[in-house]
């Protein structure tokens, strides 16, 4: 049963530890210690309420959404598919643990590249309009090809670098394609490291009209990791083999995959270029540390 | 501004649970004593109709503020239910608007206020046969940290040991909320009929604290927007939308507005920077009584997460960082705080950690959890924590406009003759420039100046 009282007999202060009652009441007192405290016999309550961590949760979603369903989802996918491109399959050979360790040797040069900052919400809700347009368009008979590439791109697989190349996955150029298994290995951890920088949402927890083709994964949005690993191969190909004739239509292939993604409901326009933009100030960085991986291939080209 | 040896501390502030009382002036900033005189018992109670989810009622804090009498849930039910008659089947005579002309002209909304009226008849079934009404307190949780912030009274309970102060107030601890319980479907008669209820029971403020999922006016609108000639929005509808299913949400936005021009409607604007509002908060316009509401922290800021672009007012709230494009505000307190990839120029000096504290659903359910089911069987509480949460968005700061709102009339500030315009126009009186920038914040204040306890330095006005 409760009785009023007046406000001037107490207040509540709120703590990093948790509500205390503040007062000239005979009731309140102590501070208490962690776990549920006893009404009564103390004044603080426990950290089980008011839980600062529950509620960084929330407010770290920097995206300022405060819906927390959605922020749940978020973490609900992040145990699966956590890197949707990362490398896998016979030809990943090993981790490549002596080029991470050049790589993080290099961390300063990598780590703060001034790619642009991510749009605002506003911004980021004008182009999910872009992405219902493709939604529906997918479906459509004209663009029925890409839905089969999207499914194939969702995991690692070389087809779409090696087709410009005139190879296929399995041929003979094995340091061409061990080449490539490890700028999508080292990308990989660098995108995700921008992509928790920014914690942009996913297109349709932006935008619930949209209807991803592929399940989201697990990690933010900006930037576009297909984009970047995509263009990174196609960056560093180029450097290896200017001349060849396929260097620039790897960078087609790069752009197909990348922007399928956006087809697939995945990704904002403006996180491929992020990706792009990432991967050119990056190529220098991925040349220093695969060097001798990049020499190893040019040889079976020469 | 945080030196270098600071960041990542956590170092965070102790502050008053009541501070966004304190802001807007309701309560001296010294004492805690409420700068308002208070109704007698005997004077009719403030009405406030808040359409969201259910409410914890039995909550100590709330049990004096929920009229039981008049609480609907359209949950459930289609003509809705009441569910805290107890063993009492029929409903008693309630007194009705019942001529209101709200719905003339509207040909569905017409239909339902009649179908409204048969069902709020003398001796009507309180319930709807053995359908149980969709109030279970442990899922009544959006709801009860809005009913807190508008009306919640400061209360003593028996505590394990001893008596225990609850010293937490809404705005307004004198009016009385009756809870308009919905689901989240987008069907736009559900709503309809919860505006018609509001208007029936003559609400004096009527607060929708959330966004109604009309398909066509979702944010941002569809419309002007096409691909190989055909208008894109009922190509990408997950479920096509009838005629007849448009014609009533275009009748509801008509009858929201047609409803705030008896009594305010005041409407959050949203957690997502929305440069126009969510609907319909969004139809907000100085010819009518909606009132879309933006927030602000305790810093005399605006919000992370709000616009304040055609808001009608701002009210206090809690924050979030923001690390894109148009600003980068972080909470350098933060222990996962990364100063990399941060510009020099930067707002995280606008951050604010506070939060808005509101009744939350006791027990293990709720925003804060316990490890108890609930009080002991005499009512003796084992612990308070659970009974209180952060919560912030411009859900909380709908909630205290509302609550603003309903102090006004209250105490006699806003005459009971007073319109929805009116009521607005009122409120817009008694707000105060917060000045932000090249920004202008309109912020209701009962007394005094704007307190911003988190602020580096005293405000000083615009």
């Amino acid at each position: 049963m409760s009785t009023p009282i007046d406000l001037k007999d107490a207040k509540f202060i709120v703590t990093p530890l948790g509500l205390k009652i503040e007062g000239s009441s005979d009731a309140q007192g102590e501070a208490g210690t962690g776990g549920a405290a006893a009404a009564g016999s103390s004044g603080v309550l426990s950290a089980l309420s008011l839980n600062r961590n529950r509620n960084r949760n929330r407010n770290r979603n920097r995206n300022r959404n405060r819906n927390r369903n959605r922020n749940r989802n978020r973490n609900r996918n992040r145990n699966r598919n956590r890197d949707d491109f990362a490398p896998g399959g016979s030809a990943s050979l090993q981790e490549p643990w002596k080029e991470r360790e050049k790589l993080h040797a290099l961390l300063p040069e990598w780590i703060n590249l001034p790619i642009d900052l991510p749009p605002s919400p506003e911004q980021l809700r004008r182009e999910a309009i872009e992405l219902l347009k493709k939604q529906h368009l997918l479906h459509t008979p004209e663009h029925a090809m890409r839905q089969g590439e999207i499914l194939t791109e969702a995991s690692l697989e070389l087809s779409g670098y090696l087709w410009p190349l005139g190879l296929e996955e399995g041929s003979s150029f094995v340091a061409t394609e061990t080449l490539f298994h490890l700028i999508l290995a080292l990308t990989d951890e660098i995108g995700l490291r921008y992509k928790s920088r920014f914690e942009v949402l996913r297109p349709n927890q932006v935008e619930p009209r949209l209807r991803p083709f592929l399940p989201n994964p697990g990690h933010a949005s900006y930037p576009s990791n297909h984009s970047f690993q995509s263009f990174s191969i196609a960056f560093i190909f180029s450097r290896m083999l200017p001349e060849h004739p396929a260097s620039s239509e790897l960078f087609h292939s790069a752009r197909r995959i990348a922007e399928n993604r956006e087809w697939a409901g995945l990704h904002y326009a403006s996180d491929t270029r992020a990706g792009y933009q990432l991967a050119r100030m990056v190529a220098p960085i991925l040349e220093d540390v695969c060097k001798e991986q990049m020499l190893d291939a040019v040889s079976e080209w020469l | 501004m945080t030196t270098s040896s600071q960041i990542g501390q956590e170092n965070y502030p102790d502050y008053d649970a009541l501070w966004h009382l304190k802001t807007i002036g309701v309560l001296d900033q010294g004492c805690n004593r409420p700068d308002f005189t208070p109704p007698c018992d005997t004077e009719k109670k403030t009405r406030v109709a808040v359409i969201d989810t259910s409410v914890a009622v039995d909550h100590p804090n709330l049990a004096e503020a929920i009229n039981e009498q008049l609480a609907i849930d359209l949950f459930s039910t289609r003509l809705g239910s009441f569910p805290y008659y107890g063993d009492v089947d029929k409903l008693g005579a309630l007194e009705l608007n019942a001529t209101t002309q709200v719905a003339d002209g509207l040909t569905h909304s017409s239909r339902l206020l009649a179908e409204l009226n048969d069902r709020l008849c003398h001796g009507e079934p309180t319930r709807v046969g053995t359908i149980r009404p969709a109030v279970a307190p442990e899922f009544s949780v959006h709801g009860t940290a809005i009913a807190g912030l508008v009306g919640a009274r400061p209360c003593k309970v028996d505590g394990v040991e001893n008596t225990l102060m609850l010293p937490y107030a809404g705005v307004d601890p004198t009016c009385e909320i009756v809870p308009i319980s919905t689901n989240f479907d987008p069907d736009p008669e559900q709503m309809i009929l919860a505006f018609l209820y509001a208007e029936l029971i003559d609400a004096d403020v009527i607060l929708l604290p959330r966004i109604i999922p009309d398909p066509i006016r979702t944010q941002p609108e569809l419309s002007g927007h096409s691909v190989n000639g055909q208008e894109l929005g009922p190509l990408v509808a997950p479920c096509p939308v009838t005629a007849e299913q448009e014609a009533m949400w275009s009748e509801l936005a008509e009858l929201i507005v047609a409803v705030s021009m008896k009594r305010p409607v005041v409407c959050a604007a949203g957690n997502a920077n929305e440069e126009f509002a969510i609907y319909p908060a969004n139809l907000a316009t100085e010819h009518n009584g909606i009132i879309s509401v933006g927030a602000m922290n305790s810093k005399g800021y605006r919000s992370g997460y709000s616009d304040a672009r055609n808001t009608t007012v701002m009210a206090p709230s809690n924050d979030s960082e923001v690390f894109d494009r148009t600003e980068v505000r972080l909470d350098e307190q933060d222990r996962d705080y990364d100063g990399v990839g941060v510009p020099e120029k930067n707002s995280n000096h606008k951050f604010s950690s506070f939060e808005i504290i509101s009744t939350d659903v006791p027990g293990r359910f709720g925003y804060a959890s316990s490890p108890y089911e609930n009080e002991l069987s005499d009512d003796t509480l084992r612990e308070f924590g659970s009974y209180f949460c952060q919560f912030g968005g411009t859900s909380a700061a709908s909630a205290i406009v509302a609550g603003f709102l309903a102090l006004g009339r209250s105490s006699g500030n806003l005459g009971t003759d007073a319109d929805g315009l009116a009521a607005k126009n009122w409120l817009l009186s008694k707000c105060q420039i917060v000045a932000e920038d090249d920004m202008q914040h309109l912020l209701p204040v009962w007394s005094g100046t704007p307190y911003f306890p988190n602020a580096t330095q005293e405000y000083l006005g615009a």
